[in-house]
């Protein structure tokens, strides 16, 4: 029996891939820049032949089932890349099949909620759970729904958009050119801009002021220090969040959201407001039933776990056996 | 062991006036149906004597009742996990009541119990507009509210405890019109009958624009739509802001699930004919744009006065046989 997969994160920036076990235990793993290769065949032709490096050192190809990818703006169904707005590849790019004829294993791509929600139900927060939310939220802000146990991708696999639901009608433009919508209030860019505005209402002082370039990281270290707009900041975000989340309960009576990315890591400042807000907003039924709990599984390991699991999911094929 | 196959159900629909029963065979036509007055039984219990009663007697008359495979019940507030009618705000019957496994004990057959909007989704998904859909998303207006089911993978998606689908109570107007389910800004204080007909009281008294809904006596959506045929602008503005906000309701779902389609039951024609023009305008203004131009936003396939009966009948398969009398 072929007991370990292959699990590959490709972010923007790095890519990571790792030989993982059955039980999610990453035997080996390694990295290298993503931007270093503009052109995808490229890209494709080191990463495969990396990947054939590190299990060839940890188990060999004959004892690998399979290659699980987690990518930005990827469809399950189709197994491609479609029209990813922040990589370097436009247009659709078959990766799945790609990745298959240079490997001969069975490949399976997700994107990053789906890989992510796949790794925290077989080993994070969600680990039994069959009617759940995973929510990440970071440079943007995506979603996956387990129904009844299993994925919902939707009839495209283009389900999960909930940064996308408009919470304010008249609101901010966001960069999908829809109006109001959530990921413009409460991803990496939303939670900026709330600084700025809160900063141009008032002549408050504050650290905010103080830096050149903000980011959420800071404006929590920031709250840390007791810091009032910095608070604000959070409080107005964890309100909407609250908000758009509340809408999402209300609709799929989710047993839990799992809260992952770079984001939450504000913790109380953000959690606080959001469980208020979202205690408000949710439908009777529902109220003080969904438990809203932040990922217990590594940054840094989440997407490659996730990834591996997503492997398991495809049929076994080998070129070779 | 008996070979014989059991080839009809009961489907048992519950409103707050009157309670309908049908026979039905595989292929979902009604072979016979029996209505009776609900609002008659104050008592639960008197209510369930009867409705056996009943459903004997219209099985004995209709191929008998060693014919019948299961029944399927329609009710409001209901819990399908649970099989309990529970804290109905609707009916006379108060608490959680154990409406399945009471009626199982009467009649010696297994029951199945759902709510309406869960009721409409499967009737709609085995007879009707969403046949051969695997996600979908049903929005049912009946009742006076708003409610809705989702289909996910070819199956019901019922939430963890049986609550999904409260699409009439997300808040689509932060600190909007209060709802009576205590909370503001809820889609269904704005697209139901009741949010539409307060929506031109609002606009007429915003205005001193002449309109023909100032002379109605009694003021519907139905006949605010009746307006609207005949060209009235405030009964159109009416409509066009009742859409704009059911199509940033329905936006958001979609937006969430990808679905096929989204079906609105137990609409009246009249009102349909004039909201789906803004709905499906606002929705494409609020819908993010993977989805866009893929999702259908059509109306239901069954007949209103068919749908529930059916629906249940459709419950009834989705249960495991089971006989008293063997």
């Amino acid at each position: 029996m072929k007991n370990r997969v292959v699990g590959i994160d490709i972010g923007v920036a790095i890519t990571n891939y790792a030989v993982v076990d059955l039980r999610g235990e990453i035997i080996a793993h390694d990295s290298f820049s993503t931007l270093d290769y503009p052109n995808v065949d490229n890209y494709l032709a080191t990463l495969c032949e990396r990947v054939l490096n590190l299990v060839e050192e940890n188990g060999g190809y004959e004892a690998m089932r399979s290659v699980g990818v987690c990518c930005p703006s990827s469809n399950f169904l189709t197994g491609c890349i479609e029209n990813a707005p922040n990589l370097k590849w436009k247009g659709i790019i078959p990766l799945a099949a790609m990745m298959r004829d240079r490997l001969g294993l069975a490949v399976a791509l997700g994107n990053n909620p789906q890989c992510v929600a796949l790794g925290e139900q077989a080993f994070g927060s969600a680990h039994g759970m069959k009617d759940f939310v995973v929510i990440t939220l970071g440079y943007g802000l995506g979603s996956c729904l387990f129904s009844n146990g299993r994925m919902h991708l939707g009839t495209k696999g283009f389900a999960g958009e909930v940064g996308h639901t408009c919470v304010e009608p008249n609101g901010r433009r966001c960069a999908c050119g829809n109006i109001g919508c959530l990921e413009a209030y409460c991803a990496h860019r939303g939670i900026i801009c709330t600084a700025e505005e809160l900063l141009a209402e008032s002549q408050e002082p504050s650290m905010m002021r103080q830096v050149e370039k903000l980011n959420p990281k800071m404006i929590a270290e920031f709250c840390d220090q007791g810091d009032a707009l910095a608070i604000e900041t959070f409080r107005r975000t964890g309100d909407i969040l609250g908000r758009g989340l509340a809408n999402y309960a209300s609709i799929t009576n989710p047993e839990a959201i799992i809260l992952t990315g770079g984001i939450p890591h504000a913790g109380k400042w953000l959690l606080e407001p959001t469980e208020q807000s979202f205690e408000k907003h949710v439908f009777h039924n529902i109220k003080g039933q969904t438990k809203i709990l932040v990922s217990n599984l590594k940054d840094s390991e989440r997407e490659v776990l996730g990834a591996s699991v997503l492997a398991w999911m495809v049929k076994e094929y080998s070129l070779f056996i | 062991m008996s070979n014989t196959v059991k080839n009809r159900v009961i489907g048992v629909d519950i409103r707050m006036d009157h309670t309908t029963i049908a026979v039905v065979d595989q292929r979902g036509n009604i072979l016979a149906t029996d209505s009776f007055m609900t609002i008659d039984y104050q008592d639960v219990n008197n209510f369930m004597t009867v409705l056996s009663e009943r459903i004997v007697t219209i099985a004995e008359n209709n191929g008998g009742f060693e014919n019948i495979r299961s029944v399927g019940i329609s009710a409001p507030s209901s819990n399908y996990l649970s099989g309990c009618i529970e804290n109905a705000a609707n009916m006379p019957w108060k608490g959680v009541i154990p409406l399945a496994a009471m009626l199982r004990d009467r009649i010696g057959l297994a029951v199945a119990l759902g709510n309406d909007a869960h009721i409409t989704a499967l009737g709609e998904h085995v007879y009707g507009a969403a046949h051969g859909m695997q996600n979908f998303v049903i929005v049912s207006f009946g009742h006076g509210g708003l409610g809705s089911c989702i289909y996910s993978n070819g199956l019901p998606y019922l939430g963890t405890s049986g609550s999904a689908g409260e699409m009439g109570h997300t808040c689509v107007e932060s600190g909007g019109r209060q709802c009576g389910c205590g909370r503001q800004g809820c889609l269904e204080t704005y697209v139901t009958d009741r949010g539409i007909v307060q929506t031109a009281k609002e606009m007429m008294a915003a205005s001193a624009q002449p309109s023909m809904m100032r002379s109605l006596e009694t003021l519907t959506s139905v006949a605010i739509a009746q307006c609207c045929e005949q060209g009235d602008e405030l009964a159109l503005e009416v409509f066009r802001k009742t859409g704009d906000y059911l199509g940033l309701g329905l936006a958001n779902v979609a937006s969430v699930l990808d679905p096929e389609a989204i079906i609105l039951a137990d609409l009246p024609d009249e009102v349909f004919k004039c909201l789906i023009e803004p709905t499906r305008a606002a929705f494409d203004k609020y819908v993010f744009r993977n989805i866009k131009d893929k999702v259908r936003l059509v109306v239901a396939g069954l007949n209103n006065n068919e749908r529930d009966v059916l629906g249940a009948a459709a419950l009834a398969w989705t249960v495991q046989e089971y006989s008293l009398f063997k």
